[in-house]
Formats: structure tokens, sequence, C-alpha cells
């Protein structure tokens, strides 16, 4: 087997050091009844690399994917450039197969890594620190909502219905198994109406959580929630979809947020099929002792030359055990060294390019629509939803779209269950060429 | 005795500054697609008042800047790497090829599910064999970690439990050699933990086990092997006794590298079983992650499966979303499907003729590495270890040389230092996994290291040890600095 570089011999040589015969003996202490007969399992036999690898390519030329098709998929995950460095640079073995940094004097690679994403993170959110990563922004905003109940010892928790479903479901999920109440307001429309989430905030709320920009890809002024939360004396919780749009609009730090959580998938991290994405935790510096996961932090070493640790460990699972701030441990490192490589590229101005034309593509699509096709109220950065008429109007654009290689939005009711079939979540990256916007244009006017 | 015979030497490595003290301005760097033109109307009302502070490089800088940094790290493709309980294996590098190819890497996750057959397809084929591997035929994907299965384990567990009107049923046992992840992740489902306190041979006591059972318990979360390395050679006893007691018995998945393909948790009346995918099938750590922790479960837990689940028809595959009795999802999206990938391919190598090799190598590497080592250094638990052997510095502490100073000497010999201080049930706790991608050469030098080290503290040459590393770029860090005065961001 040619990951293994023992043969034979060596095992017969070791177990003669070890002092037994043979190779299942080292099993001795597992009672007889469960030793599986060696070769009995219900898998394929062995496949070589190249069997391997016909495998995985056979399998994935039955995907369509996005480099052959024009995406204008979103609702939490983007079609943004991955640059070849950010590859070249996660590929590399000493940051691949490196484990969390746990002997500092052997890691500080991964390390000043982590120190430069936290950092640049915490800029382009506009908040004072950022740990080394959640999961997702799904996981994230739950673990902002336990955070936010720590802080403020109170228990409910109020949710704006404009946040992605699935951040709503999972929060609910961790939520329901704890004391207090989870509160989802209900929007009424495709976007954020802070007066209705704010009515719903009193006396025993812990915090509130809106998107911005929403789900529906709506922006809006987060200003009156921060005097409300004041008000009520609760956390104001900033969750986002596509942290693309902090190079262009106002980031929620700005607006005062106590805690911003959100995906970071857009930092030249590809899709795939769900992941591994990159989960986004960053919240004020006064609520630090209480935020889940790993930081690194800043120190020196014995002769006084500046290195990085991890640090403030006494909040974690492996030290605080069932008082910790959260069970996570293994994060998505890997994807905080691609944000970082990423960032860099591009600096202030490339993000503010890749933003600003994310949100043009929209706009062009959305000025020429036909009559038939009703774009959401709002002012939208590079997402919205696009009602049609009837269902088979919009599933006709739906299928002729693919015809011409067009991914062209994600049935709403897909995500968000209960509302009617009639309507399209559409995003824009800079991936979007004027012709792709053109081309739906054209088969918007002729399926429908 | 000198290090040369170790691979470290002094090579060139260099300083490099922080992206932000990069001295000159920012460059046109990249190249970018895109609709050039207006944004949507009203937007530029929210446009930011003053710019980040992102401090952009050229390509070839940015290049510069992070290989530098990647040359700072210790990694598995540089030196060995064993890490007790991490299971620090050789990743392929056909399973980075085949998880970028653009049909796998490039697609959306809500794409139309006609669109995506072939990823859903090598899903469900890992699910299946993790099943069959585990002996838990019924698995979800979802989790992205170990913590984050051992979550949704719970939450099954606690769904079952409601669903046979035992709301009440909140205690969790957990051996007192527990990853601290158990008593975590029991306290985010709402439940609290009793710890057993492990008997003199680091296994779970039967009478500490019957003394906390009871009709509150809800559930005995255990590892198995312990993470002392040793099998829990009572397993059908104590998984009886569990259920005997209407509890379950949920098992932690971190050391199943000792088993795979020669026995299975399921078969020893383990109800779930959360399975580390970037320890036992080698998706690559990172750095931290990411990683992917599918759930194993037995037809107790199956109806409470987290939802969406992959569901094969006739002749397609397709995600089941609604389920009265899932305990609903995770993950925004299905799961981290890029690390899974490589998780398939790594059993795909072995395939049913050669997975048993597996565990079989891990455990011999772990018992040659005991033999070798248990006359210099104190063994707190006699017999065979499984994947990983624990051994603590109790001789070495006569010599005032702790734990923490032979890792750090093993730094400047070219190793990545074992597992220190855990398991916490023995003092100076020093936990070795070499895993079964390792040759006999190399663990040979490491203990060669140890030994050569355990040496030094009889001679009293120890000074050398206190000092330790001196060949790293840094050398010992302090970590209460860093925590008294928290410096997260450079200002």
């Amino acid at each position: 087997m040619r990951y293994l570089p023992h043969t034979d011999t060596d095992r017969q040589a070791m177990l003669k050091t070890i002092g037994i015969n043979k190779m299942t003996d080292l099993f001795a202490d597992i009672p007889a009844a469960f030793h599986l007969p060696l070769g009995s399992l219900n898998i394929p036999e062995a496949l070589s690399e190249v069997g391997i690898s016909r495998k995985f390519n056979q399998a994935a030329s039955k995907n369509e994917h996005v480099l052959n098709n024009a995406c204008f998929l979103g609702g939490g995950t983007y079609n943004h450039f991955v640059p070849a460095v950010v590859d070249y640079i996660i590929s590399r073995g000493e940051f691949l197969t490196a484990y969390t940094p746990y002997q500092p004097e052997i890691a500080q690679g991964t390390l000043q890594a982590l120190f430069e994403f936290q950092t640049m993170v915490a800029r382009l959110t506009g908040m004072d620190v950022s740990n080394a990563s959640m999961y997702e922004a799904a996981t994230a905003t739950a673990e902002a909502a336990l955070m936010a109940r720590r802080v403020t010892r109170r228990k409910n928790v109020v949710i704006a219905g404009s946040v992605n479903p699935r951040y709503r479901a999972v929060t609910d999920n961790y939520l329901s198994r704890l004391d207090g109440s989870y509160q989802q307001v209900s929007m009424g429309k495709f976007g954020t109406d802070l007066d209705k989430v704010i009515a719903a905030l009193d006396g025993e709320t812990a915090c509130v959580i809106v998107q911005y920009p929403d789900f529906y890809g709506s922006v809006y002024d987060l200003a009156p929630l921060r005097a409300a939360c004041d008000a009520h004396g609760c956390l104001m919780v900033v969750a986002f979809s596509d942290i693309s749009a902090f190079g262009l609009i106002t980031p929620p730090g700005e607006y005062g947020a106590d805690i911003v959580v959100g995906s970071g998938q857009a930092l030249g991290i590809p899709m795939a099929y769900g992941g591994p994405h990159l989960g986004i935790f960053t919240c004020k510096q006064k609520y630090l002792r209480q935020m889940p996961g790993r930081v690194c932090g800043l120190t020196e070493d014995a002769d006084g030359k500046r290195g990085f640790v991890l640090t403030l460990s006494t909040r974690e699972q492996h030290i605080r055990r069932d008082k910790a701030t959260s069970n996570i441990c293994t994060n998505q490192g890997l994807m905080c060294t691609a944000a970082a490589t990423y960032m860099t590229l591009m600096g202030d101005a490339g993000l503010e390019t890749i933003a600003r034309r994310s949100s043009a593509g929209l706009q062009a699509l959305v000025s020429q629509l036909p009559s038939h096709v009703k774009a959401a109220d709002g002012v939208h950065y590079n997402e919205t939803v696009l009602s049609f008429a009837s269902q088979q109007a919009r599933d006709a654009v739906l299928a002729a779209a693919r015809e011409r290689n067009i991914f062209a939005g994600i049935p709403l009711e897909r995500m968000e269950k209960g509302v009617e079939p009639l309507h399209l979540l559409v995003a824009t990256t800079e991936m979007i060429e004027m012709d792709d916007i053109n081309s739906l244009l054209a088969v918007m006017e002729v399926a429908a | 005795m000198s290090a040369s015979k170790y691979s470290a030497v002094s090579g060139i490595q260099h300083e490099e500054p922080l992206v932000f003290e990069h001295a000159h301005e920012a460059p046109e760097s990249i190249s970018l697609p895109g609709v050039v033109g207006d944004v949507y109307a009203g937007l530029n009302t929210f446009a930011r008042k003053k710019d980040a502070g992102i401090p952009g490089l050229s390509e070839p800088e940015t290049v510069r800047h992070f290989v530098r940094l990647s040359q700072w790290n210790h990694s598995i493709e540089t030196g060995f790497y064993p890490l007790g309980s991490c299971t620090m294996k050789y990743n392929p590098r056909v399973n980075e090829q085949v998880a970028r190819l653009p049909g796998l890497a490039f697609i959306h996750p809500e794409q139309p599910e006609d669109s995506v057959q072939g990823v859903l397809a090598l899903l469900y084929e890992l699910q299946g064999w993790l099943g069959e591997i585990s002996g838990l035929p019924h698995v979800t994907l979802q989790p992205a970690a170990g913590a984050h299965g051992e979550l949704a384990g719970l939450m099954m567990i606690r769904a079952c439990l409601d669903a046979r009107g035992d709301q009440h049923r909140k205690k969790v046992l957990v051996p007192d050699s527990a990853h601290g992840t158990n008593p975590a992740s029991a306290a985010l489902c709402g439940m609290h933990t009793v710890e057993l306190k492990s008997g003199a041979d680091g296994r779970i006591d039967l009478e500490e086990l019957k003394k906390h059972l009871d009709v509150d318990t809800a559930a005995l979360m255990m590892t198995n092997p312990n993470t002392a390395g040793a099998f829990e050679s009572d397993i059908k006893e104590i998984c009886q006794l569990v259920h005997d007691a209407g509890a379950l018995v949920y098992g932690d998945g971190a050391n199943l590298n000792a088993l795979v393909g020669v026995a299975r948790p399921g078969d020893m009346g383990i109800d779930c079983l959360h399975i580390n995918v970037h320890k036992t099938f080698s998706t690559p750590h990172g750095g931290g992650g990411p990683g992917a922790g599918p759930v194993a479960v037995n037809e107790t837990l199956a109806p409470y499966l987290p939802v969406p689940r992959i569901v094969k028809n006739a002749e397609t595959y397709s995600l089941e979303t609604e389920s009265d009795t899932s305990v609903g999802a995770m993950l925004g999206v299905i799961g981290q499907t890029g690390v899974l990938m490589r998780a398939n391919a790594y059993i795909s190598a072995f395939g049913k003729n050669h997975l048993h090799n597996i565990a079989q190598d891990a455990v011999l590497n772990a018992n040659y590495m005991l033999a070798r080592l248990k006359d210099a250094y104190h063994v707190p638990f006699k017999g065979l270890c499984k994947h990983e052997c624990l051994l603590t510095d109790e001789y070495q502490n006569k010599h005032g040389v702790k734990t923490l100073d032979i890792a750090k000497q093993l730094i400047d010999l070219g190793f990545h230092p074992m597992t220190v201080y855990f398991p916490l049930i023995v003092h100076g706790a020093m936990l070795i996994e070499p895993t079964e991608t390792e040759s006999r050469e190399t663990l040979d030098a490491f203990c060669d290291a140890l030994l050569e080290i355990a040496a030094q503290c009889e001679a009293g040459d120890t000074e050398v040890l206190h000092n330790a590393p001196v060949r790293s770029i840094r050398r010992r860090l302090d970590e209460t600095k860093a925590a008294r005065n928290p410096v997260l961001v450079w200002p």
C-alpha cells in the first residue's frame, strides 16, 4: 500500500522489539467477538492513484460548474474571483499540513498569517477585534447569540426575518435546548423593517440580530438600531453574507455594532458545493473575553523578538471544559490564510473595485428588466429578489437560462420556506460580465 | 552526543515584516473582471467614509511574503508530527488534486440537483462507507468538525430521550480523561456533565460508572481507545450498563484510527459516533482546520439525523430537506464538501483489502515506540497501547526537567513534539501518536532523540533542555504577556 512505508521485514522486526508474534496480537485487548474478519467490509477494493483520478474526474464531469456557466446564485455563497496565488499559498504543505499552532516556536508562519487576517477583518468590518474563524456564517450567528447571552446575562434573542433563513434555522437549533425565547420578527417584504425589529426589543432582550446587507441584498441605515439597543441595554449583532460589500459600503462597526459575524467565503475561497468556507466573528474589545474560538495575539520571545501565540485560551474548551465560551476546537484555519492572502493581493483599491463591479452588475440587470419581471424595492448591493407573474413564467426563465449555460437565480422558496413560488433570489459578482447580463435579459424577454 | 544525526540544521530563514509594515503605497496590482458601470441607485449614500486600511501588495511581493511565512512552520510534509489524539498522517497529494477539479470546487451549493449528481454520488458513497467502517449505518456528513459532530450527536440523543418521555434526563457522564470538547458540547446542548474518575489502569472503572448511572442520566460520552491510548476492554459491559439504565452511549471518534478495518464501535454497543475525517481519513489540518465531523448512528437514533440528508432514488441522488423527527440543520450549507472529497479519496486508496493496514501499522508503530522508550520514561499504564502511547516526565522531574523542556528540545532536534500535558489524568503527560504513514527510520530517530534527552537528564546535562529551542525562528514565547495585555490586531 503506497502510503505505508513498512515492508513485512520491518513489521516482523518491530513485532520482535515489542515482544509479540503477529500483527493481530496487537489487538489482543479487544474482545474476540468484536474482531472483524480482515477485508470483510462492504467497500470496493483499493484504487490506484490513476484509479482515484479517473473516478473523481468522471464524477466531476457529471456536475455543471461556474467556470462554464454564468452564476447568478447567491444566498450566502458567491462566485467571486479566486486568484491563482491564493490557492498556491494554501496548497503549500507548510500551511496545508500543519496542525493548530500549539508549539508557537515552529508555527510562526500560521500565527503571523492569523494575526494579519484578524487585523484585516477587523478593519474591513470596522470592528475592534476578530477571532481566528468559525466554521461558517450560520454557526457564527448562533455563537453570537450565545455570546450576547453571556455578556448581558439575559436569555432572549430577537432576530429579523430578513436574516438568511439558514442562519436563523441554525441559531434556532443552537438556542432551542437552552432557556430563553427566540423571536423571529416577520418583515412582510423583501427587505428589513427596522421599526418592527425595534418594537420587539425589551428589557429582557440579550441581543437583536439583523443582516446587512440583508438576505434579500438590501442596504439600510443601521443607526436607529444602535439607539434602540442602547435604550434596551441589549447587544447589536449584525450578520452578513458577502463580506465584499464592505469594500464599498459603510461597515457595521461604523454603526456601533457590538458583534459582527458572517461569511468570508468571498475572500478568495471556492464555493465547493458548501465548503470549506470561512466563518467571520468580530466584536468590540470590551467583550473580548466572552468571544468564542481561537485568537492569535502578539507577544515576544525569550530574546525579546516579536512573535505570536494563541492566547486567551482560558475561554476555551480544552481549559474550561463545560464552562467554555464554545465547544469549537478545529476551526477553518487554512481559510484564514487564504483570506489574508486574498486581501493582501487586493488592498483597499482592489476590494473597492470588486464591490463596485459586483453591484454594477446588479444595477445593469435590474435597470433593464422586462416589464413582467419586478425587482424588490430598496437599495441593493449585489443581490435582490425578482418576482414573476406565475411560477410557470419563472420556471420557464430558469429552464431557458439553463439552455444558455446560465444559473439565473435561486427559487426563493428553496431557502425561505412558505413563500410563494414566484420569486428568484439573484446575485451578481465581478465574475458576471455584461454579455451574461444581456443573455439573461434576452432569456427573460422570450421565455416568460 | 551532538545533534548532527538529526535532520535539523540551520538554513536560510528570512525575517518578514507584517503586511502592514511594508513601506510603499499599494501599487496597481490585480486586474479584475466584471461590469464597469453605475452601482445601484442610492448605494452611494452608504459609501464608506474612509478606506478600511487593507494594504495591497503587488503579486510577487504577496507570494514572497506568504511563502516566507510558510517557511516558519513545521508541517507533516517537512517532518514527524506525533501529536497524540491528533492523528497527523501524510496527506496524499492526489486528494488535493481531485478536490480542486472545477466540477467539484467550482459548484454553487444551491445549483439545481440535476447539475450536481456527480458530487452527490461521491458524498452518498462516503456516507455509506463511514457507516460500514463504524458499524453504525446511518450517517450525516454535515457537521463541520469533531466538536460540531459531538453537538449534533448529543442533539440526536436529546431528541430520542425526549421522544421516549425522558425529558428529565440531562446528566452526561464523561471520564476525566476525555477531550475538553465533550463537556463543552454537553453544556451547549443544555445538559450537565458529571466526571467519572478513571480507574488505576486509566480505563473506565465499572464501579464508578455504576455509582453515577441513574434515572437522570442521558448519556455516557466515551473515547475508545481512550486518550491514554488504551482500549476500553470492558466496552461490552459498559454499553450494557448504560443501556440498562435507559441512557445512550456517545462515542468520540477522535481515536478511530486504531480500529479502522479491525473492529467497529457499532458492534460494541456504541449508539452514536462522530468521525474526525481530518484525523482518520487524512484530510489536511490546515494549521487549525478545516475539518469535518460526520456522525454515524444506529437505528435508535436514525430518525433524528440532521437535514439535509443525501438520499439515493432509482437512478439519481437528491437532498432530503424535510423531516418531522430531525434535529434540524447544523450548518447553513450541506457540509464541508471539499474536505469530504479528500476523505473519500483516502478510503478509496485503501479499499476493503487494505483498510485494516491503517489500524495495524498505526498500532504497530505506537507499540514499537513504547517498547523502545519504556525503560527511559515512566509509563503510567502498562500493557499494549493502541495507536498512541502515553509517557510521563516522572523520571526526568528528579533532574529538574519537565515535559515542556523535553518538548522544546525535540524542536531543536527537528521534530514536532508529542501532545503535552494531555490527558489530564497523569502528571506531565506526553502522548505520542506516530500514525501509519511514518517509516521505522523516522520512529527510530524520534526515539533516539527522546532517549538522548533522558540520558542528558541522568547526566545532569540539563541546561540545554531548559534553554531550548534555540534553532527555531523564535525561542520560547511569553504566553503570559500575550494573555495579560491582549493585542489581537495591528494598530
